[in-house]
């Protein structure tokens, strides 16, 4: 019967019609680049295990009722996973009830390494769905003088294949047109690959009858995996075990042995199918990595690499920055002067425009950061600094791949908590997000600034170095210590079931698809300014109407009180508005929290004008010196110069000693290195971990980390 | 393909540079990792370089290269 040919999708009754296919492949085969040549969509093309941490989805239209639904699954290189994304994959492959199985699989596979690619690819053939084998890197293949009889592997392994390449684009519509057909009649998948071992079978049969619809191969992966599979119930999981431990079934030998054959079975496939070129292979990639993993030459690439990217955050962002500052403040100011005075007005200004500012001027370092570093990911330069440093990187319970972060936590934590996604460990990758944020960023910079002058005066040693100068490195190398001290400590809490393994692939050098750097700078900047700009913006109203409104009827009295003493003192204009702006602050309800906190924050040296400070800091530092400014009614003035001297005028009210001290700044100094001041970031690990739980810890201990020391420092030197 | 004792050279012992076949694994979950990554016996194998310190080496096995950790390595035993 011909109708035994096809079966009808899911839903085909109804008037929409939708195919659900599964992108699937090693790490490194391109398939996310295949991805975005389908789909169009954003997504991050990896030279780099471990990219494609979330789950991405694209769809295809067909026709008017008929779409394509394309999900990219984590890389993978079997069903016998090492690393949390690997097992995702597994979870949703070996229960057809998950809500991710997909109808039909396209199996993406390295043409110039296939017989490695295979493995999975069989693996996947044994799941009872139907397969399209998808040969990537044809071009290359090409290139290197590979023949490849496709029609052969077609008839030897059962299901269409067809050469395409994610770089070039070839082969993708022909690989859409038979989606498009599968879309309307699905074929029904070949029979299986691998043959079970008598033992495997005998677990097989009881186990199947547990899981209703179940292929033997998945009831096979479910004896192998059960103790952690997701989806099983207790009771379930208590069967299963009951069954292995009757058999007594030794998972890791009979995966060894299963890998084993399935190579044994598709070796000579992929040997009769594929005809070695004369073309020399990889001798490129050879010549390079003679300099660049160099165990000399290599760390010194690298650090020389890492001061370019950070040296172009800084030059370059300042720009645009610059504009985007100035931007909101001219739109913020062109605004009030149109609109009427009034609350309403100061929110939309002060608190939605100033907030959103806050945001959007972080762009140009995600952007320029996102581009350097997927541009060395895209050629294949990123496996080598983590093979450079994963040694180092492991005494403090980190990757080799940390050290990218760590770096870029220079200019901002954001972005380098964002590209921690490249660490497969989640254990280390959790420490590195946790730590890195200790790293000074570009923020600390005006905050440095303005205090250091109170602690280390002007002067030289040895008559070369400015001792300020080598103050700020000072609090920059303390930061990298406080990283890496923490790390240790997270590193000795935190237990981890994931066996830590290096064993990377480093693959070969390539010229970057700027399509592809295109599409990850877009995402990010885009996931950044929506996902994280929510919390943001809501804070920054949280704080303006903290800032604006106190208790019933205080603030006016304040403001009143403030306009009789500027007449008596017979102030100037501008005098006035900053005294009036002072004295609002005072009784606002920041200045309530502010004295609130006092008793606090008295052992540090602080008073209440610098708990305001504290508290607005806690949105994000850089808005320090203009809090200062404000508290000391400087009206609009906030550039650093006249804040500090400001401050350096400053005395306390009841005893007439100065207020900035040594002790008070030096602690002042030391919080702002180790202090969690940074809704932003927050909000972005918040993110990055799916859960509050992070954050909260990250706060705490960062807060507790500059409290003590900033106590310890104080009370030893005032 | 796996054993216990050992009965020929472990890949951490080889000469730098210097290309030889693999036996067979000494670990089996490394085992299982190394040849879902395309390492099986049989496999031509060669230690490049390593690392700064020395942890981590630079392999070529077959068309592909590796970092592996020394303590991969030495499951690796050659013929």
């Amino acid at each position: 019967m011909h109708c035994d040919e096809v079966r009808p999708i899911p839903g085909a009754a109804s008037v929409d019609r939708k195919l659900s296919v599964a992108l699937l492949g090693n790490p490194n085969s391109g398939k996310s680049s295949i991805f975005n040549q389908l789909t169009g969509l954003r997504q991050k093309v990896g030279n780099f295990p471990g990219v494609t941490v979330d789950k991405k989805t694209g769809y295809i239209p067909v026709d008017a009722h008929t779409t394509i639904k394309i999900t990219d699954f984590p890389g993978t290189y079997s069903f016998y996973p090492h690393s949390e994304d690997e097992r995702i994959v597994v979870s949703t492959f070996s229960h057809p009830g998950d809500e991710n199985y997909p109808d039909a699989v396209v199996y993406v596979a390295d043409v110039t390494k296939l017989e490695k690619h295979l493995l999975l690819f069989s693996q996947l053939m044994d799941l009872g769905l139907p397969v399209v084998l998808a040969l990537n890197m044809s071009d290359i293949a090409r290139k290197e003088g590979l023949e490849i009889d496709t029609e052969r592997l077609r008839t030897q392994l059962g299901v269409p294949v067809l050469a395409i390449s994610g770089r070039t684009g070839d082969g993708i519509p022909a690989l859409k047109n038979l989606l498009s057909s599968w879309a309307h009649s699905l074929p029904v998948a070949r029979t299986s690959f691998y043959q079970p071992s008598p033992q495997e079978k005998q677990l097989i049969k009881p186990i199947q009858q547990l899981f209703q619809g179940v292929s033997d191969y998945q009831a096979l992966l479910t004896a192998h995996h059960y103790q952690w599979l997701p989806h099983l119930k207790a009771k379930e999981q208590e069967a299963v075990e009951e069954i292995v431990k009757e058999h007594h079934f030794q998972s890791v030998r009979s995966q060894v042995e299963e890998t084993m054959l399935r190579y044994d079975r598709f070796t000579p496939i992929v040997r009769q199918a594929i005809r070695q070129g004369s073309a020399k292979r990889n001798s490129m990639t050879q010549k390079l990595d003679a300099v660049i993993t160099h165990s000399f030459a290599g760390p010194i690439i690298f650090f020389g690499l890492m001061l370019l990217v950070f040296q172009a955050i800084y030059a370059w962002a300042a720009v645009p920055m610059d504009w985007i500052e100035s931007g909101f403040t001219a739109l913020s100011q062109g605004i009030k002067t149109i609109l009427p005075a009034g609350w309403w007005t100061d929110l939309l200004t002060d608190g939605l425009l100033a907030g959103l500012g806050g945001i959007m001027v972080f762009i140009p370092q995600i952007a320029i950061l996102f581009f350097l570093i997927s541009l060395l990911e895209e050629v294949g330069y990123m496996a080598r600094a983590v093979f450079l440093f994963d040694r180092i990187m492991q005494v403090f319970g980190l990757n080799g791949r940390s050290v990218v972060a760590l770096i870029s936590g220079g200019a901002c934590a954001i972005p380098a908590i964002m590209s921690t996604r490249t660490i497969g460990h989640w254990r280390e990758r959790l420490i590195t997000i946790l730590v890195t944020p200790l790293i000074s960023c570009s923020a600390r910079i005006p905050v440095y600034t303005v205090l250091i002058g109170f602690v280390v005066p002007p002067g030289k040693v040895a008559g070369i170095f400015n001792l300020q100068g080598l103050a700020f490195m000072g609090l920059y190398l303390l930061g990298i210590a406080g990283a890496l001290l923490s790390a240790l400590v997270f590193k000795w809490i935190l237990k981890s079931r994931e066996h830590s393994f290096l064993l990377l692939e480093l693959p070969e050098y390539r010229l970057p698809v700027m399509r592809n750097i295109g599409m990850t700078v877009w995402e990010k900047v885009k996931t950044f300014a929506i996902e994280a700009g929510q919390v943001i913006l809501v804070i920054a109203l949280l704080l303006w109407a903290l800032a604006s409104f106190g208790p019933p009827g205080q603030m006016e009295a304040a403001e009143a009180a403030a306009l009789k003493m500027a007449t008596e003192q017979h102030l100037s204009e501008h005098q006035t508005k900053g005294l009036v702006a002072a004295e609002r602050l005072e009784a606002s309800f920041a200045g309530c929290l502010g004295k609130l906190i006092e008793p606090a924050i008295r052992p540090l040296g602080f008073d209440w004008k610098i708990g305001i400070a504290l508290i607005t800091s806690f949105a994000a530092r850089e808005v320090f010196v203009g809090t200062m400014a404000t508290i000391y009614s400087l009206g609009d003035v906030d550039d650093e110069p006249s804040v500090r001297q400001r401050m350096a005028q400053e005395r306390n009210p009841a005893t007439g000693e100065l207020v900035y001290t040594r002790a008070t700044s030096f602690s002042l100094l030391l919080f702002y290195v180790f202090a969690m001041m940074c809704m932003s970031t927050l909000a972005v690990v918040k993110r990055e971990t799916k859960s509050w739980k992070w954050p909260i810890v990250q706060f705490t201990f960062m807060t507790a980390l500059a409290y003590l020391s900033s106590l310890v420092v104080y009370q030893l030197l005032k | 393909m796996v054993a216990t004792s050992v009965h020929g050279k472990r890949l951490t012992d080889c000469a730098r540079g210097k290309s030889g076949e693999v036996a067979y694994f000494l670990n089996d979950i490394i085992a299982g990792k190394l040849m879902a990554m395309g390492v099986l016996p049989g496999s031509q194998i060669a230690l490049v370089r390593q690392s700064p310190l020395g942890d981590s080496l630079y392999v070529q096995a077959d068309n592909q290269i590796l970092a592996l950790r020394k303590a991969e390595a030495a499951c690796i035993v050659m013929k």
